[in-house]
């Protein structure tokens, strides 16, 4: 087996695993309890692997263009928490 | 023919992704079982740090050991080591930040000792 064939089949295997994961915690958005806090922690999980998702999809489809959105994605992440925080503590946004 | 510098980045990057992989699952089953939200707190790490920031930097040894990918290899390897830069120390800033709005404006109605 050559190199390409290799990293293929294993990237290949690794999608439906972190498609399992991202199903996990979404289902977990829907459980109670389902506080503004509880909600957040849950979309931070699952959008920080999402990240790394985006980037082991880009060696899959050999396309350099979902870099930027994985780090974009992290930046809003963080903004997510401060805004929420921020929010919680002074019941304002800006 | 790849080299074996090029084998041993990539299986190198592989264990880190499964590593990753691992991680992500069952930080995702935490999410359901911990039943306090400081306790859930553990798990947003298990899930940013060892499900996000161990697979970028397999992702990175992967895309440099990838010939196959031609030139942009480097292009995605730095890509990924900047994110997982940014995820690792950005996820316990803002992590810290919601638990302790959560903790001073009593959000949450467990105590963070609670673990049940």
């Amino acid at each position: 087996m050559d190199l390409e064939s290799w990293v293929t089949t294993f990237l290949s295997y690794a999608i439906p695993l972190y498609l399992l994961a991202f199903a996990i915690y979404v289902a977990r958005m829907f459980r109670e309890p389902r506080r503004v806090p509880d909600l957040v922690l849950v979309v931070d999980a699952l959008s920080y692997d999402l990240a790394a998702f985006l980037v082991i999809l880009s060696i899959l489809l050999r396309t350099p263009i979902t870099i930027p959105c994985a780090i974009a994605l992290v930046l809003w992440i963080y903004a997510l928490d401060i805004y929420v925080a921020k929010y919680l503590e002074s019941k304002e946004l800006g | 023919m790849a080299t074996m510098l090029s084998w041993i980045l990539v299986v190198l990057g592989q264990v880190l992704v499964a590593i990753g992989i691992a991680c992500d699952l069952i930080a995702a089953i935490l999410m359901h079982r911990l039943r306090s939200f400081y306790l859930r707190i553990h798990a947003l790490t298990v899930g940013s740090i060892g499900g996000a920031v161990v697979p970028l930097i397999g992702a990175a040894l992967i895309a440099a050991g990838s010939d196959f990918l031609g030139t942009y290899r480097w292009y995605v390897a730095g890509g990924a080591v900047v994110t997982a830069a940014i995820t690792f120390i950005m996820a316990g800033a803002g992590t810290h930040a919601i638990a302790r709005a959560v903790l001073r404006t009593r959000a949450v109605e467990e105590e963070p000792s609670s673990g049940a």
